[in-house]
């Protein structure tokens, strides 16, 4: 089962012998690698309140409900979406804060809850880490306040809180916020979809076919 | 042989030359139009979307660069990449070409015990024939994204490597569905087929513990993969199996974390029009709690190698798939996928299946082309397709001209010919005079040659020729009436 290393050093040895050139060290490597050129649009110009009105239109673009909520309404805001989403289970992260779990509804929380036992939640709340308004991004690095991966895949209708901080106008502005590359990362724009059948776009095929986002001024 | 109803061969040792494979879709009408609408669609969008992009170029720029220097540097960024995958938790594994990668695969589920196994959409393993080879051994092998269902359940091919059924319409799809699902009252709508899709893989994706994907990019500076997606297929394969085998070309990988924000913003423009696809997934090897406990990477060669080490065509592997290249190609717009006899179709694949063969097979494909430079104008990396297919097509004609039976074929001898008459001045002024003489045998009242005789007929199939002028232009500058201004010489 584990690899024959004979087929390790045929391959690198002729990936070797294909560059030809002198394998460069760390240093020279890293010196070849920052002379690549990079002229595109890295910071955005957009103000705030244009960012959020651009990400909240990219979101609504992809079907996705959105609130603005201020920052001692969150809990409030939540419940509105809980109740006006028809349903009564959800899975919650670990970290997620308690007082955003509104005490109306069945709370699940996941401390190691199997697959079998989300798959029965009616809808899942998460924070998240990052948004980007350009494309309508939502970033989760599944910390302890957003949850598992699987947390945010199998529950059909998923309400994320994001803070105005948190958002970003570009794709290299969130790349320059994360300082340490994290070890998961989900990019999430809109609802999971289709257009596999003569192009038609279809909403909802196996993840989450309801996104709902809360804005949170800061 | 050519009937449209018989199931493509896309194995480029066995297709058929491409103009062979080629006609029996030319006289498919609705296929044509399956294809035609598709590729429409999409770049309708994907030109909407890359106008909107004030840097479209730069971005563009960057990401050939990036991967230029990527391949220039394999070797080192693979051991990197191998040094931190292995370091958090993962297994890499090397395969020289696809029986060492079908085994090596095989091997891991035979020690897991996986008689099941879940699988994204690659069109890496389809180039290595994985799925046969598996149900051969026994493993039921389930694709879950859309398209491939489609193809899995009806028994096609793929015909496009972003959109593979985009060959198929509704009313086909529903046929597959219908017949195969044990659903005869499905409608033909695309949200119905849609949810018909997901009913029948819910149960499969929470009960078969082993995957089996592809990789967009690999990740050198973190030993991460990244899955590029757009249904959540990927996300359920990626996370809920106990075990994950990811297949990777050697090519995929990139130096680092922040160069994703080049790629994925090229690759979502340039492959569906989107300005981000719905899941992108990233992870470093095997986190606590959290997904698949037993992740493996199989690197794949498989002719890579040789394609790295020549100078014009390396920038073959700079490719990330995003099959813009085809979506421009008037040629794929009229053809499909199928006639290319290859997983990879279109100009990418015109040029990578004929040089992942080592030129033995699909020399046909480097003719499928007009080079008229659509796919080098949309490629986000840059790779000179139309270059690349004219260096091919020399190599092809190297090949038959050293061949034994290539010195008599009728191009090789009428190229001699040639050689010998344009080397004089009187033999080419005779074969002129003689030419026309025997031209005038063919040419029909209304001046032009319809059709010739032997290895000429194969101009005249498609195309009039036009009949041989009088005299040629230096008969008639001799004999031009006035000589005005050439006394003095």
């Amino acid at each position: 089962m584990s690899a024959p290393s004979s087929g390790r050093e045929s391959v690198l040895n002729r990936i070797r012998k294909a560059t030809s050139t002198v394998a460069l060290d760390g240093p020279r490597l890293a010196e070849r690698y920052s002379s690549i050129p990079r002229n595109y649009v890295r910071a955005g110009k957009l103000s705030n309140a244009t960012k959020i009105a651009l990400l909240i239109e990219r979101l609504r673009d992809y079907d996705a409900d959105v609130a603005e909520s201020a920052p001692g309404a969150i809990a409030d805001t939540i419940r509105e979406k809980l109740t006006g989403s028809g349903r009564q289970t959800f899975a919650a992260p670990g970290g997620l804060p308690r007082i955003w779990m509104a005490p109306s509804f069945n709370w699940v929380i996941d401390n190691g809850l199997s697959h079998e036992e989300i798959e029965k939640v009616d809808g899942v709340v998460t924070a998240a880490t990052c948004a980007i308004a350009d494309s309508g991004t939502i970033v989760l690095h599944h910390s302890a306040n957003e949850g598992r991966r699987v947390l945010t895949l199998l529950p059909d209708w998923h309400l994320c809180v994001l803070r105005a901080s948190q958002v970003v106008e570009t794709l290299p502005e969130y790349f320059a916020r994360v300082t340490q590359p994290p070890a998961l990362v989900t990019w999430i724009s809109g609802p999971s979809a289709t257009a596999d059948i003569e192009m038609t776009r279809i909403k909802g095929v196996h993840g989450p076919r309801h996104l709902c986002v809360i804005l949170v001024g800061d | 042989m050519s009937q449209a109803t018989e199931r493509p061969v896309l194995d480029p040792t066995i297709a058929l030359p491409f103009h062979q494979a080629a006609l029996p879709v030319l006289r498919d009408a609705q296929l044509r139009k399956n294809v035609a609408h598709a590729i429409d669609v999409i770049q309708t969008k994907r030109g909407r979307l890359v106008a909107e992009k004030t840097d479209w170029q730069e971005l563009r720029s960057a990401a050939a660069e990036i991967r230029a220097h990527v391949l220039e540097n394999l070797g080192t960024y693979l051991e990197q990449f191998e040094a931190r995958c292995t370091a958090a938790g993962g297994h890499v594994h090397w395969a020289s070409d696809a029986a060492e990668a079908r085994e090596i695969i095989r091997g891991i589920l035979r020690s897991e015990k996986a008689s099941e196994v879940i699988k994204i959409k690659t069109m890496t393993s389809a180039e290595i024939q994985l799925n046969p080879y598996l149900e051969a051994d026994g493993v039921n092998v389930f694709e879950t994204d859309l398209a491939e269902i489609i193809l899995q359940l009806g028994n096609q091919e793929p015909s496009h490597i972003v959109v593979p059924a985009l060959h198929i319409n509704r009313s086909q799809v529903r046929e597959i569905f219908a017949k195969s699902m044990g659903r005869p009252e499905l409608s033909d709508d695309p949200q119905t087929l849609t949810d018909a899709a997901r009913r029948y893989l819910r149960r499969k994706f929470l009960d078969i513990p082993a995957a089996i994907s592809g990789a967009n990019f690999l990740i050198a500076e973190t030993g991460g993969v990244a899955i590029v997606e757009s249904e959540g297929n990927g996300r359920m394969c990626l996370t809920l199996p106990k075990t994950l085998i990811a297949l990777a070309g050697i090519e995929k990988v990139l130096p680092r974390f922040t160069d994703l924000e080049v790629m994925l913003q090229v690759l979502a423009r340039s492959a569906t029009g989107e300005r981000m696809n719905p899941y992108t997934s990233l992870w470093n090897g095997v986190t606590p709690g959290d997904g698949p406990q037993n992740f493996h990477v199989v690197l794949l060669d498989n002719g890579r190698s040789s394609i790295l080490g020549k100078a014009k065509e390396r920038q073959t592997l700079r490719c990330i798939r995003c099959a813009a290249c085809m979506n421009a190609c008037p040629v794929y717009r009229q053809t499909g996928g199928h006639a290319y006899g290859s997983v990879y179709p279109g100009p990418i694949g015109a040029i990578l299946t004929p040089q992942l063969m080592q030129l033995q097979h699909a020399q046909s494909l480097p003719y499928a082309s007009s080079l008229c430079g659509a796919c080098y104008e949309v490629c986000p990396v840059k790779i000179n397709i139309p270059e690349i297919l004219i260096d091919l097509r020399a190599q092809v004609v190297d090949q038959e001209r050293h061949k034994g039976s290539g010195i008599f074929s009728p191009l090789n001898v009428g190229l001699r010919i040639a050689g010998v008459l344009f080397s004089s001045a009187g033999l080419f002024h005779a074969a002129q005079r003689i030419g026309r003489i025997g031209a005038r045998l063919f040419t029909r009242k209304d001046g032009w040659i319809h059709s010739l005789p032997s290895v000429g007929g194969k101009w005249t199939q498609t195309r009039d020729l036009r009949g041989f002028p009088k005299q040629t232009f230096r008969e008639w500058f001799e004999n031009r009436p006035a000589k005005i201004g050439t006394e003095g010489k």
